[in-house]
């Protein structure tokens, strides 16, 4: 018969507080089985450790039942000191009295004493029936792909190849650098972005534990931490990257020939880009692409097709990008797949780095998004670029003119019920910067601001506040209502001071909408490629918003920087750095432990019927020829222990060890009692 | 000035009243500021609309205002309502202190008048240069409305003998 042993715990008054312990504990005394009962202030304390332990040396209890809080953050440490006293750690069995008993019934004091009381027995009546079990192992790739190469991918991607592991960081644009490449200065120390960044995307592209992949996308993950299989599109650049120098020949003829008419995305509209072109000037790689979508075949020269003769001179009309090319880099006369190629690769863990988009501020009609006069804060950072459309001078756009009097517009589509109701973060700060280097360059600009209130929490970020104010920077507390556009390229702003209780009214000759940060709806193709989830605000979810930031409920995947939600630089390095230590544990490890709370087939019992099959969500079931007979097998590395199965099966021919049917009858028996 | 005294009970009471009188989306506002920057009767110099209403409603403040008529010029064009990003339908609000107002015959005196015009005629509102320039164009100086029509002005005063506004003894 089994001995089993009961702790009850106080948990301070988080217990305590409500439920009568010792009765609990009486209670356990008049179960079958229970061997020894005892309580604890604190069970997870080295005391109340140290109490299960000398009970299993001294031979008076083989299975141990603790009612406390929780199994999600306790179960390990308990699961651990049985094992130190020598019992196998499947033999320990929880029952939650804290988040399913105390918390809930808070005012019923004898009504959650009797339920503890039969949350306890039925864990006592589960534990009795508890088999040993056994962690398995399997060996990993030691190898990471990091998806996204900004900020965030970058640092993750160096900090995992310092650490000496094979890493791919794979980017969809044709460089890497993400958001952080376009912008100008960056707070809270003004030091110029491009200055600090391109020193290290260039370590990453030099790195030779970095594998670099931009213009790509990942296409399809299988397999499970330690082995992911990955497939990746190349996507087709029509240009030899081997040869391209990054000379910008083919993009500059080309920029002629399409005579200004394609958007640059990475000036976000405020300038052109050819067909042919490079992402920008400190791309790492610089390697050109064709967009082919934009691409007018000049002289006819299309791809895959050899270039026609000239009736005039007799000459072959080839196209002026292949012209201008001196490195030879680009043959339009080959036939190239669109679709560019499938690259295969092995890792062991997976760090997403994907980041965001700002809104477009075509949503807002009350901010008169049809005047050109009204930009997104993204847009004004390359437009006080040096790198930027107009060498950094504060142009505005209707015509070309400096602006007199600006304004910035706060929470455009954040903290707002019909957009998004998360706040972005970096909105206030990032308006406080492009102010005060604004009025730092040009002291007679009025600038306006208004916000809701002004969020600078941030190490040095007040400081920085309080000396825009001191600069002479003109803060209103009041939400912009709208913005007409007037004659004469003008804007009338309708604001309001909320400390003074009046209505503002005045004419501005440009304006700065912070659009709100959000996941860009590709994400969501990723999200179902690797088996990610959402968090209320759309971002990519972590395990637990305090204690598991970088991790994601799928073991082996991790998430840094602003896919997981709106964050700045530091904050976004800061989480990169720990999601590439948490994504090299394994690794380092060289193995990961697979806990046997999993499923298997008992095949002389299987009729072969294949209902669980597609039931199974985590596809971990096929149907195997076991001698002449297909029965089902479940890839224990794929099982995630549902339980999905075993409840579907006609045959009853599916055990999910660790919940075996003796043990839930057990369970309601005594919950039924 | 006095300070302002923050009492528990009293703002209930002053939430729960607008709640009640259908201003139900209250709680909802951060005072942002939004509804007032757009707010028409706040440019015309009604500085406790939308927002500052709100936020005296919120302190509790409802009898020490019964008398402010900046509600009164509240034009009912539900900008407010549109660019509150909180969706607290501030026009709804307005109405409902109205209504408390109301209720307390703390209304403006230019309400009055029209209101006991729409008791017997059926239009809050009628000039008599709208007979004149009917009359010009050939037209019943009368228009075809209420105004013309014994049976649907008794429906009305019917209708209005059976609502809350028969209590407030202006007809
Ligand atoms: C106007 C503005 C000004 C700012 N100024 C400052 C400042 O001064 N200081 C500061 O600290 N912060 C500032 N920020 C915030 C800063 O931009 C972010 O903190 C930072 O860029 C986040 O980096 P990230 O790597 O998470 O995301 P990103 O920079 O967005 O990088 C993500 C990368 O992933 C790539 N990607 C996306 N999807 C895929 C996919 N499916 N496959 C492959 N690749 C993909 C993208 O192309 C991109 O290169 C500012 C933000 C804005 C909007
Ligand atoms: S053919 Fe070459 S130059 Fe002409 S549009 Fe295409 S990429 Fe540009
Ligand atoms: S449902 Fe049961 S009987 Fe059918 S294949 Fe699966 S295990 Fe076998
Ligand atoms: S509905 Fe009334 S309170 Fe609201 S904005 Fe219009 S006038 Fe102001
Ligand atoms: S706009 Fe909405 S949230 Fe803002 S002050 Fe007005 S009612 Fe409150």
């Amino acid at each position: 018969m089994a001995k089993v042993g009961v702790y009850v715990c106080h948990c301070g008054t988080n217990i305590a507080g409500v439920i009568d312990v010792e009765a609990v504990r009486a209670h356990a005394e008049t179960l079958p089985d229970v061997a020894v009962a005892r309580k604890d202030l604190f069970m997870c304390s080295d005391s109340g450790q140290e109490m299960i332990k000398q009970d299993i040396r001294a031979g008076l209890v083989d299975r141990v039942v603790v009612a406390a809080c929780t199994p999600r953050t306790h179960e390990p440490i308990f699961r651990a000191a049985c094992e130190a006293a020598g019992l196998n750690k499947y033999l320990f069995e929880m029952a939650n009295i804290r988040d399913q008993d105390s918390w809930v019934h808070g005012q019923d004091h004898s009504g959650a004493t009797e339920k503890a009381k039969k949350l306890m027995a039925s864990a006592v009546g589960k534990a009795a029936r508890l088999h040993p079990l056994e962690d398995k192992y399997v060996d990993v790739t030691k190898a990471a792909l990091v998806v996204g190469g900004g900020v965030g991918g970058i640092f993750s991607a160096l900090e995992l190849a310092n650490m000496g592991f094979t890493t791919y960081l794979v980017e969809k644009e044709p460089s890497i650098g993400g958001v952080m490449a376009m912008l100008d200065k960056t707070f809270p120390t003004n030091d110029c972005s491009a200055c600090i960044l391109t020193p290290v995307m260039v370590d990453a592209g030099n790195h030779p534990n970095i594998k670099l992949m931009t213009y790509s996308e990942v296409e399809e993950v299988e397999g499970y931490i330690g082995n992911f299989d990955v497939k990746i599109r190349r996507k087709q650049t029509y240009i030899d990257w081997h040869k391209c120098t990054g000379c910008g020949a083919c993009a500059e003829v080309c920029l002629e020939q399409t005579k200004g008419k394609i958007k640059d995305e990475f000036n976000l509209g405020l300038s052109a880009r050819g067909a042919a072109y490079i992402h920008f000037p400190q791309a790492v790689p610089k390697k050109a692409v064709i967009d082919a979508a934009n691409c007018l075949n000049c002289r006819g020269h299309k791809f895959g097709e050899e270039p026609r003769v000239s009736k005039k001179t007799g000459e072959p009309m080839i196209a002026p990008c292949q012209e201008a090319c001196p490195a030879d880099a680009i043959n339009r006369s080959l036939s190239h797949d669109p679709n560019g190629r499938i690259e295969e690769i092995k890792v062991g863990s997976i760090v997403v780095a994907t980041g965001y988009q700002v809104m477009d501020k075509g949503w807002f009609k009350e901010m008169a998004p049809d005047s050109p006069n009204v930009i997104t804060a993204l847009q004004l950072e390359r437009l006080i670029s040096a790198t930027g459309p107009t060498g950094g001078k504060l142009l505005r756009p209707s015509d070309n003119e400096k602006p007199h009097t600006m304004t910035f517009v706060s929470c455009v589509g954040s903290r707002d019920e019909k957009f998004h109701t998360h706040c972005s973060r970096v909105c206030c700060m990032y308006m406080i910067k492009q102010a005060r280097l604004l009025k730092e360059k040009y002291p007679d600009l009025s600038i306006n601001m208004h916000f809701i209130d002004v969020r600078t929490a941030g190490k040095d970020y007040d400081e920085y506040y309080v000396g825009a104010r001191k600069m002479g920077v003109n803060i209103f507390k009041g939400k912009v209502g709208g913005l007409e556009m007037l004659p004469g390229d003008k804007l009338r702003v309708l604001a309001y001071d909320m400390e003074s209780a009046t209505p503002i009214e005045y004419e501005s000759d440009l304006v700065i909408l912070a659009t709100a940060i959000e996941l860009p709806e590709s994400a969501k193709k990723l999200a179902q490629t690797l088996g990610l989830q959402f968090c209320g605000s759309n971002f990519f979810r972590e395990l637990h918003p305090k204690l598991g930031p970088v991790e994601t409920s799928t073991r082996g995947i991790f998430l840094a920087g602003c896919c997981q939600g709106p964050k700045d630089i530091p904050d976004t390095v800061s989480q990169a750095k720990g999601a590439a230590a948490a994504a090299a544990v394994p690794l380092a490890q060289g193995k990961v432990k697979i806990e046997p709370i999993l499923s298997e087939v008992h095949t002389e019992k299987c009729s072969g019927c294949g209902i669980c099959v597609p039931l199974c969500p985590y596809d971990a079931i096929s149907l195997k020829i076991h001698g002449d007979r297909p029965r089902a097998e479940i890839d224990m590395t794929q099982c995630h222990g549902c339980g999905v199965c075993t409840s579907a099966c006609p045959s009853g021919a599916i055990v999910l060890h660790g919940y075996e049917d003796d043990q839930i009858y057990a369970q309601i028996a005594a919950l039924t009692a | 000035m006095p300070a302002l005294i923050i009492e528990n009970d009293k703002i209930k009471e002053a939430v729960q009243t607008i709640i009640d009188l259908g201003g139900d989306g209250i709680l909802k506002c951060v005072q942002c500021g939004a509804c007032s920057a757009v707010c028409p009767g706040v440019k015309a110099g009604f500085p406790v609309l939308c927002r500052l209403l709100i936020r005296k409603i919120l302190n509790g403040q409802m009898e020490e205002t019964i008398e402010e008529v900046s509600t009164w010029g509240c034009q009912s064009c539900n900008r407010c309502t549109e660019i509150c990003p909180q969706g607290v339908r501030p026009q709804e609000v307005v109405f409902a202190y109205r209504r408390y107002q109301a209720n307390d015959l703390a209304l403006s005196t230019s309400a009055f008048g029209p209101q006991m015009s729409l008791y017997q005629v059926g239009h809050a509102v009628t000039t008599e240069a709208t007979a004149e320039n009917r009359k010009k164009v050939g037209l019943d100086p009368v228009p075809p409305t209420a105004l013309n029509n014994a049976q649907a002005q008794k429906e009305i005063q019917t209708l209005l003998d059976n609502s809350p506004m028969a209590d407030l003894g202006i007809f």
